[in-house]
């Protein structure tokens, strides 16, 4: 028995041995350090990469809003005034007066009432700002994932 | 026990392999928390910049857009990348920029400046210009291209209908603030709320930009074709008449909505800058608002008014009207010094007798009654209408030190008081709205959060009763029958009023070889759609209003029969009746 023991204590103690333990230890926490790096670096590169495609995202709605206003107002131009007697000149149009017009009476007939420009209630496009998956927790997931996979108008019995 | 020969290495390897990363660690977070180096960092790289939102958008009633947003462009040089300046500015200058500005610019930039702004407000078209250049200079194996040369794209200001109802619009400089009209008078809420931030001098290394809500969209009562039709009468009259300016205002005298508001001169709004050489001087922006006058016989309605009002006169009252009439020590004549015999007050009107309505005034109503009536008709205050610079005219009154006894005979035919059109037209939208006196206005809805918010009629005051309003809108159209005025229309029953006024001259007198010649009506009588006045300065060709003004209400008026479908009397009592 205490030659087993001998053994054991000596193999235990053996210089190769204890470096061996060392370099182990060494390498499992070079290991563990790249691996934390990694994934650091990962996130890292993900939010870097988001926040430029967010800013060229941005970047393209302010180009694509400047550019609605130069349509509209390139558009008013065309219509403007001036612009629209000149065409209706040349098509041989010309402006009416009180003579030219013949009233006719039209049963109900509803003189529109001004402009309306809301916007409120017309029809949006609406867009999640955040999903679901970046704020809801674990257990709240699994709750919808058991949902979502319920058959439709499943009853209990 | 026997040791390995190069553990000592290995151990010394990774000894300084750790060390290392600790010291990279160590120097990460001292980099990232040291004051020296971010302010390092900070020196010159940064400048406060303000952001300003899209400006609110203006249409007209009918949705026709008077004032918009375009893209322009400022053009910067980055100097870091030491470029070569004799070809940057050849490039500028085949681009047509303003090279004195561009001069001025760089001499005042600092000397270790990383980016110069080189001119700003570029259009889109000068700056396509200087791309070609840059992209044709790109591949110049001497060095000398101009990819030093950077656009920022912003908003500017347009004008699409240029000086259509400029008068009214009024216009925004680069510096994002509103002058004149409509523009100053909304600034604050066209502008919307601009943010100041810390940007990057240079573009390469701009940054995310906060979301800033565009300023209100507005929508004017000012109907397009109408205004546009009324400024070419307007501009036709004073070439026919030689009038030196003019000034037509067409309002709805149910609603005080503004249809109209023509005022010469007229300004390019895209060309705002011009506008020291279009209105030199003192010349008012918007005379509908800002120059006051003596209105002269116009006013004579609102005399009349008060005095049927107040019961001192009917239409059947008979009023003899002699040579002249001593009010305060001063003979007062008639238009043509000749005496009309006896008058009922339609004909006192009809005619525009001077001795007539001084007598009503100095001898039937007197002091107290005369100038509550013309007070309650709101003149001698601004009339509040939403636009820049409005002035107030002056209603002198007793008690007051330039007040005599003699202005209540001159006042009631529109002498030794001044007025603004503006004024004239709320205080007849009384006599054309059942004696409910409106608020002229010009704004008739804002957008906010998507939802129109529209502009309510408000009832400023009622001067008379409805039955005195009915009762003068008859005798001024009957008035306009028995002249055979040429501000008749066939078809339509106008209530209407000529005016020629002297001209006041500094130092006392009035003006021997020139006049005012305004008219002011509304119609049709019996549910009145406009009011219309027109205020001709010093025409030449003719010096009685009912030659100069009358004819040109009328065309207006024919315009706007036109454009506001309204038929005629037989029409529309027809329709009614069905």
């Amino acid at each position: 028995m205490n030659n087993v023991e001998q053994i054991v204590q000596k193999v235990r103690q053996a210089p190769w041995r204890v470096q061996h333990q060392w370099i182990g230890l060494f390498l499992l926490a070079l290991v563990l350090m790249a691996m934390v790096a990694g994934i650091y670096l990962n996130v890292t590169v993900g939010a870097a990469l988001a926040g430029r495609e967010t800013i060229s995202l941005e970047a393209k709605i302010t180009s694509n809003l400047r550019t609605n206003a130069d349509s509209e107002t390139q558009l008013a131009g065309l219509a403007s005034v001036e612009a629209m007697q000149k065409r209706a000149e040349t098509m041989g149009f010309q402006p009416a007066s009180p003579e030219d017009i013949t009233y006719v009476a039209v049963p109900g007939y509803v003189v529109q009432p001004g402009v309306d420009m809301s916007t409120e209630h017309k029809d949006q496009a609406v867009v999640p700002v955040i999903l679901p998956e970046y704020t809801e927790s674990w257990f709240e997931y699994f709750m919808n994932q058991q949902a979502s996979s319920a058959p439709a108008g499943a009853q209990q019995p | 026990m026997k040791q390995r020969p190069l553990a000592w290495r290995y151990l010394s390897v990774a000894f300084l392999l750790a060390l290392m990363g600790i010291a990279i660690l160590v120097q990460i977070i001292r980099i990232q928390n040291s004051q020296e180096v971010a302010s390092v960092i900070d020196q010159g790289n940064y400048v406060w910049k303000d952001f300003y939102p899209p400006r609110g958008e203006i249409y007209d009633r009918n949705g026709s857009l008077l004032a918009g947003n375009q893209t322009v462009f400022e053009i910067g040089l980055d100097m870091t990348t030491h470029p070569d300046m004799p070809t940057v500015m050849l490039a500028l200058q085949m681009a047509g920029l303003d090279m004195n500005d561009i001069n001025y610019r760089i001499s005042q930039a600092p000397a270790n400046a990383q980016y110069i702004v080189l001119d700003d407000f570029v259009s889109t078209l000068k700056k396509d210009q200087l791309v070609v250049l840059q992209n044709a200079a790109h591949n110049d194996m001497s060095g000398k291209n101009l990819d030093a040369i950077y656009f920022k794209a912003h908003y500017g200001r347009s004008y699409p209908e240029n000086d259509l109802a400029s008068n009214v619009l009024g216009f925004v400089t680069e510096d994002n603030h509103g002058y004149l009209g409509i523009e100053e008078k909304y600034d604050n809420i066209l502008a919307g709320i601009p943010v100041r931030l810390a940007v990057p001098a240079d573009p390469r290394r701009a940054t995310e930009y906060p979301t800033i809500p565009p300023g209100q969209t507005i929508i004017l009562t000012i109907d397009r074709e109408i205004q546009a039709a009324v400024e070419n009468i307007l501009d036709q009259a004073l070439v026919n008449t030689g009038a030196s300016s003019g000034t037509i205002l067409v309002m709805d005298p149910r609603t005080g909505e503004i249809l109209a508001m023509s005022s010469t001169p007229r300004l390019n709004l895209n060309d705002y800058r011009s506008i020291s050489t279009v209105f030199p001087g003192e010349t008012p922006f918007n005379r509908a608002i800002s120059q006051s006058y003596e209105p002269g016989s116009v006013a004579k309605i609102l005399t009349m008014a008060g005095a049927l009002d107040s019961g001192v006169v009917t239409p059947e009252t008979t009023i003899f009207v002699p040579v002249s009439i001593r009010v305060g020590g001063f003979d007062i004549y008639n238009w043509d010094g000749g005496a009309w015999g006896n008058q009922d007050t339609t004909g006192c009107l009809a005619h525009s007798l001077n001795v007539c309505l001084a007598y009503i005034s100095d001898r039937l109503m007197g002091n107290a009654s005369f100038y509550s009536y013309l007070q309650r008709f709101g003149l001698g205050h601004a009339t509040g209408i939403d636009l820049a610079q409005e002035t107030s005219g002056r209603l002198k009154l007793p008690g007051d030190s330039d007040w005599g006894p003699v202005d209540l005979g001159t006042n009631a035919f529109g002498q030794g008081v001044s007025v603004t059109p503006i004024q004239m037209v709320m205080a007849a939208s009384a006599l054309a709205n059942d004696g409910k006196m409106v608020y002229p206005h010009v704004l008739y809805a804002r957008i906010q959060d998507g939802k129109q918010v529209n502009t309510k009629t408000q009832i400023v005051g009622t001067p008379v009763s409805a039955n005195t309003a009915h009762t003068l809108s008859d005798m001024l159209a009957n008035g306009l029958e028995i002249e055979s005025s040429t501000a008749i229309i066939p078809g339509y029953r106008i209530a209407g009023k000529t005016g020629t006024a002297q001209i006041p001259i500094p130092g006392g007198g009035y003006d021997q070889s020139n006049i005012n010649a305004s008219f002011i009506g509304w119609g049709p009588v019996d549910d009145p759609r406009f009011i219309v006045y027109v205020w001709l300065e010093k025409p030449q060709s003719n010096k009685a209003a009912s030659v100069v003004a009358a004819p040109i209400f009328k065309k207006v008026v024919e315009k706007l029969i036109v454009l506001m479908d309204i038929p005629p009397d037989a029409v529309r009592m027809q329709m009614v009746g069905r």
